[in-house]
């Protein structure tokens, strides 16, 4: 059936989307992947991917990052659908835990990053509207300051301080206990 | 970098921490410590925060309280204001409040975090107790009852101001946090282990009739849910201006226990935990960690004599999940990801995933027997593993003393708004001589249920 098959190719075709990272270089990705991101999302519901979507605030360096953890994620999401079809209960909740093993190993390598690329990470997460990417990355940081002095999370990350010697002395002193 | 993130990352990443990381990280600079005073204001801080264990210790002062952090595995110092938390009795601990009896036998709420304090309502004004004046017009002693009186007996004891709460309070419980201005405080007594209630502002106690053996209460969707020590569970509805009470599960044994538990796990269940404990020698416990000689006094532990050689000793807790619909208790051998932490605090299970320091299958516990009050004792505190029942201890060298009984608490940075903190606290209380309850109600109830058979 000609029509058919010209239907697939046509869904095969609209399935993949062009992003464009702030330097200009083209990303093909597929839509399972791409809609990863509720901003990219809602533009193809819009229908407004025709000749790529722009992304002016991420570089291709990072983009290359975000597309290698959609790609991942949105594999894992439809391997998950897919196999509680064709498995029993049992076979499914070991296939169902090894994916989970795959990803967490898969995204504790992803955050082996410094920590000028975890921030870029976090900023397009954000713009891009990808929740897992943002929790995960948040997280790192948030495990990162824990057990830390505030000097040492100012030093780590840059932080200027801008708390005059009376506020940070007022603060310290509700809450002394702290910082022992 | 980080000062340019904007707020809702940074407010992300700093609802992910525990409290003195949060205290620490608001510090850093103004974004982040407007960060912090926001999450906190608006309760949306890292919730359940990693439970930590708080206790008292001699070294540290009168008025400090020692807070130590699973989840750092390191103690903390917090000062607090008078009078001093070494004078309180620990009867409970919900939403990171403190619930203790100070040496008058009176109740108050306590945030160790904020300092915060909320006196609650006389415990003259509970059914039981009556106050003995003095020639000035001062509370000098307490009329009240023991645990179980003889059937028959018609004159209550004479109580001195201190010793009633060790008589009179078992636990206490809250139903939200305090610090939002909306609360029910909730607590089981004596005699034969009743229920009391008090709402935020009330300036008496109401009980709870006309049941009694309670051990363990929890709140769940807007309701109160209170397990007896038979294993029946009561349903309390406050939301109306009347009280409402049903049984929704039947006794599930035939005797009477201690250290029951009722705990809702994070996929909304109910489940009853019933503990199991020895007593054993002081001497054969080898592993445990040696006590504070220099805080207590253990040649003379407040304790009949029986007792005093001997240490209550957790050796294994029976899970079980509650079938309402049934009426029936379903035996589990595990908790899978989950962790129970029981003891005197107000019964938390939490899920060892989102708190990755925790021991999934475990269970925090201290210990709460009914001599839990009593002074110089050796504490029970540790964690046990439900797949074998090995049990380890939480600390060593042991840093806590063993009066007030420490319990677990999940911190709350929350501070009650200025305009009510300054007025809230002596307003039950107060200075004024506090009042009779009337006394044909106390007659109505009590001696009636006492003075026949």
């Amino acid at each position: 059936m000609a029509s058919a098959g010209s239907g697939d190719e046509k869904a095969a075709a609209a399935a993949m989307i062009t992003l464009i990272s702030s330097d200009n270089e083209k990303f093909e990705v597929t839509e399972a992947t791409a809609t990863l991101s509720q901003t990219i999302r809602h533009m193809i519901e819009d229908g407004c991917t025709d000749g790529g979507v722009p992304l002016p605030n991420v570089t291709s360096k990072i983009l290359a990052r975000v597309i290698e953890y959609c790609k991942k994620h949105a594999t894992a999401a439809a391997g998950e659908e897919g196999s509680s079809s064709s498995f029993s209960d049992a076979a499914f909740l070991e296939v169902d835990r090894a994916f989970l093993e795959e990803l967490e190993e898969f995204d504790d390598a992803f955050l082996e990053v410094d920590r000028a690329t975890l921030f870029d990470l976090i900023l397009a997460a954000n713009y891009l509207d990808i929740k897992g990417l943002l929790n995960l990355t948040c997280q790192k940081v948030a495990d990162s300051v824990k057990g830390k002095t505030p000097e040492q999370i100012r030093e780590m990350y840059n932080i200027v301080n801008d708390l005059t010697p009376e506020e940070e002395a007022e603060i310290r002193r509700e809450t002394q206990w702290a910082f022992e | 970098m980080a000062s340019e993130m904007p707020e809702n990352i940074l407010l992300q990443i700093l609802a992910a921490l525990d409290l003195p990381d949060l205290i620490r990280a608001g510090s850093v600079c103004s974004a982040w410590h407007e960060a912090c005073t926001s999450l906190c204001n608006l309760g949306r801080w890292k919730q359940p925060q990693t439970p930590c264990l708080v206790y008292t210790a001699k070294s540290r002062g009168d008025s400090a309280a020692g807070l130590y952090s699973l989840s750092e595995k390191k103690a903390y110092t917090l000062a607090l204001p008078d009078p001093p938390v070494r004078s309180m009795s620990f009867i409970g601990s919900a939403h990171g409040w403190i619930i203790a009896a100070d040496d008058r036998s009176e109740l108050h709420l306590i945030n160790p975090i904020t300092g915060d304090r909320i006196a609650l309502p006389s415990i003259t004004t509970t059914e039981f107790v009556r106050p003995v004046y003095d020639n000035n017009g001062s509370v000098k002693e307490y009329l009240s009852w023991p645990a179980f009186p003889m059937r028959g007996r018609t004159t209550p004891n004479v109580y001195g101001l201190s010793e009633l709460r060790d008589i009179f309070f078992d636990k206490a419980f809250l139903s939200s946090d305090p610090s939002t201005g909306n609360y029910i405080v909730a607590a089981i007594h004596n005699p034969c282990y009743r229920l009391s209630f008090a709402r935020a502002g009330d300036d008496c106690w109401t009980l709870l009739p006309p049941h009694d053996d309670f051990g363990d209460c929890i709140f769940k969707d807007d309701l109160m849910y209170a397990l007896t020590q038979l294993g029946e569970i009561h349903v309390f509805d406050f939301s109306g201006p009347a009280v409402k009470q049903k049984v929704v599960l039947e006794k599930m044994r035939s005797y009477n226990a201690d250290n029951m538990y009722i705990v809702q796990i994070p996929c909304g269940d109910l489940l009853q935990i019933w503990g199991d404990y020895d007593f054993i020698p002081l001497a054969e416990d080898v592993s445990q960690p040696r006590p504070l000689e220099e805080d207590d006094d253990f040649s003379e532990p407040d304790l009949p004599y029986a007792y005093k050689s001997h240490k209550h000793y957790a050796t294994m807790f029976k899970l079980f999940k509650v079938d309402l619909t049934a009426n029936k208790l379903v035996e589990i051998s595990s908790l899978g990801e989950n962790v129970l932490f029981l003891g005197q605090n107000q019964s938390v299970c939490l899920c060892a995933e989102e708190h990755p320091q925790l021991k999934a299958n475990h269970v925090y516990f201290t210990d709460n027997d009914e001599f839990c009050g009593r002074k110089n004792i050796v504490r029970d505190i540790g964690v046990l593993n439900l797949s074998d029942n090995s049990r380890e201890y939480l600390a060593s060298p042991q840093i806590w003393s063993n009066w007030p009984s420490p319990m677990w608490i999940t911190p709350n940075p929350r501070k009650m708004s200025s305009a009510r903190s300054g007025s809230t606290y002596s307003k039950s209380q107060g200075t004024a001589r506090p009042q009779a309850p009337p006394t044909s109600c106390w007659a109505n109830v009590f001696w009636h249920e006492w003075s026949v058979a």
